[in-house]
């Protein structure tokens, strides 16, 4: 069985990140603060900030566009698109203003825009998430992580969207409920709710991997 | 998943676009946002002078000036709430905007209403179909500009809730046009009030909520958009 600590990338709502530090990740993500940083420095006309903004929040836009597309190309594309909705803004960008809730609900939106154009295509016809270019012969723990990844996404799939948008803005993309519920447009109680029951169906769907809490008991 | 960065001409190809669309910083935007929105104000000001001086038009001073200054502060909130963003690029909360997208027409005709309690006389109705008429056609006349102005400031800024956006930007423009129009006319009526003051504000209220998907929020460019 898969213990909740050794859980590879594929389940990142089962790691603990440090606080302040940006979740769901593991490509180097840069504390949050400093992407807003380099957009007031962009905003102010400092043009080479805007490579900085992009190393901050580019790969944290992806892997959460990567995770709702299976798509690399779709998920590029869309991280693109919301880079330079970002960069258009420039002109406007508030002072002080947190630069991830905006960025995902931006990427959010273009990635329901695209969704409702009819361009969606989740699975490939294995239903295998698009791997890319193959980087290798799989470990085991990796095929493991890959099974239960796909048992979480058919109890994800199978919530209400509203819940399973508020699970994975703080589980996987390591949002907090204040930014989640920035980017989902409602109230912070209202995100708590929702994430809150999306792990509770969760954990009763998958208790043999996430353990039951009578088992912590004596 | 999380684990796979982006491709590595990704980043090449974001800050190429970026560099090939120049955007001015921020104290450029700041200096154009003021000019239309100067700009935005200058219609009823134009419309007001075209009317003629403001005057009392034979109400009490004392209520025209009352329901002014009320109106001018229902405009001033609205425009608050709906229109600026405060400190966060995603704008306030839903519920702010819902308030002023809902309530704007409601606190007109309350205070109206209090001003006509203040000022009995007032609430004579003598104002016939062609009055509501024209009051109708110039409210709708001046709230334009600010509409326009609010929509240009505001444009493609708004990824999570575009058409309560435009609703409350609706909102907001019509109570300008309704004070600016309050300023002229010469009746007073709960009805007239009604129907040629507010009647206005919850078009543009509906005009905005129409076009916010299309103007106020965000949209990508074709995707793909540029060769790989």
């Amino acid at each position: 069985m898969l213990a909740a600590a050794d859980a590879p990338t594929a389940l990142p709502f089962l790691r603990v990140a440090p606080r302040g530090i940006a979740r769901g990740t593991s490509v180097g993500v840069p504390p949050r603060a400093e992407a807003d940083v380099a957009m007031e420095r962009y905003a102010e006309g400092d043009d080479s900030s805007f490579a900085l903004v992009y190393d901050a929040l580019a790969p944290r836009l992806y892997g959460y566009l990567l995770r709702q597309t299976r798509q690399q190309a779709r998920a590029e594309d869309l991280v693109q698109q919301t880079m330079l909705n970002i960069h258009r803004a420039r002109a406007r960008f508030i002072p002080g203003a947190e630069v991830t809730p905006w960025a995902f609900a931006i990427a959010r939106r273009l990635l329901v825009d695209s969704m409702r154009r009819g361009k969606r295509e989740m699975l490939s016809d294995d239903g295998e998430i698009d791997p890319g270019p193959d980087k290798g012969p799989m470990a085991d723990e990796v095929a493991q992580a890959r099974e239960l990844a796909t048992r979480v996404e058919r109890v994800l799939a199978k919530l209400p969207a509203s819940q399973r948008a508020a699970f994975e803005l703080i589980k996987n993309e390591g949002l907090s409920v204040a930014e989640a519920a920035q980017v989902l447009g409602t109230t912070v109680a209202a995100v708590k709710l929702r994430a809150h029951r999306a792990y509770e169906a969760l954990r009763g769907a998958l208790g043999d991997v996430l353990g039951t809490p009578e088992e912590g008991k004596p | 998943m999380s684990a796979t960065p982006p491709s590595a001409d990704l980043r090449s190809r974001v800050l190429a676009a970026a560099s090939a669309e120049p955007v001015p910083p921020r104290a450029v935007g700041t200096r154009r946002r003021t000019i239309a929105l100067v700009g935005g104000f200058m219609v009823p000001v134009a419309v007001s002078l075209y009317l003629g001086w403001p005057g009392s038009g034979g109400r009490p001073v004392a209520y025209v000036t009352t329901l002014a200054v009320a109106w001018l502060a229902v405009g001033l909130a609205a425009t608050w709430g709906g229109v600026s963003r405060g400190q966060s690029m995603l704008g306030r909360s839903a519920a702010v905007r819902l308030v002023v997208a809902t309530l704007t027409p409601v606190a007109l005709l309350a205070t109206s209403l209090v001003a006509a309690a203040a000022w009995p006389q007032t609430l004579r109705d003598d104002a016939t179909m062609g009055s509501h008429l024209i009051c109708v056609v110039f409210t709708l006349l001046c709230a334009l500009g600010p509409l326009v102005a609010f929509a240009v400031v505001r444009r493609g800024s708004d990824p999570v809730a575009p058409r309560l956006t435009g609703a409350a930007i609706g909102a907001a423009s019509g109570a300008w046009g309704a004070l600016a129009i309050e300023l002229h006319c010469g009746h007073a009526s709960p009805s007239h009030i009604v129907l040629g003051h507010l009647l206005p504000v919850v078009m543009f209220t509906l005009v905005g909520l129409l076009i916010g998907d299309r103007v106020l929020a965000v949209h990508g460019g074709s995707e793909r958009s540029d060769p790989r």
